[in-house]
């Protein structure tokens, strides 16, 4: 499967999915970090995440995917969603919390 | 490495912008930037309007983040109240 696929069918498959430097656990960039204490705060303590320093075809291929140059990058039932900044802000105005409603952390 | 003048250069030249501000240094730089052209866009295409007139610097591994506020002239005039 080539990487953009394999990408689709990541975010089709998961409701939540974050592409991040690190794990959700050991992040290893402040603004994936950022990402994932938002992500919690939205009483999501667990979602499917995806580490780009363990995969070099994801880390560049998720940049075409979205037309969008860095990571983290959030998607919800298979929509982008955006950045750090962007979780932040909608964080700020509730509507991420509106967005994620109904969505149950995995297994 | 890029600095702050350069990256505000580069967005002026490809997007009319009432106001733009960016600051910071090495791999952290934010942006504030107000443009009329941002009217009728969403978040997303709104970062992907800066982020594209960057993206050769993106790409190069020159610049690693730009954290930016990304709004329209009547947005600002509401959030300076």
């Amino acid at each position: 499967m080539d990487v953009q696929a394999l990408i689709k069918e990541q975010v089709t498959s998961n409701p939540v999915v974050l592409y991040m430097k690190g794990s959700p656990r050991a992040p290893m960039c402040g603004f994936s970090q950022t990402a994932v204490q938002i992500l919690q705060a939205c009483n999501l303590p667990l979602f499917f995440s995806v580490n780009v320093l363990e995969d070099p075809a994801i880390r560049d291929g998720i940049k075409v995917f979205s037309n969008w140059p860095t990571i983290p990058q959030l998607y919800i039932r298979g929509e982008f969603v955006g950045g750090c900044d962007i979780m932040r802000e909608m964080y700020h105005s509730g509507e991420l919390q509106k967005l994620l409603e109904g969505i149950a952390a995995p297994d | 490495m890029m600095d702050s003048e350069q990256i505000k250069q580069i967005i002026a030249d490809g997007l009319r912008c009432e106001v733009l501000h960016v600051e910071g240094e090495g791999e952290y730089f934010q942006a504030l930037v107000v443009s009329a052209e941002f009217a009728g866009k969403n978040r997303v295409q709104r970062q992907q309007m800066v982020n594209n007139l960057l993206r050769t610097h993106f790409d190069s591994g020159a610049l690693h983040s730009l954290s930016m506020k990304t709004i329209t002239p009547g947005e600002w005039s509401v959030l300076r109240g």
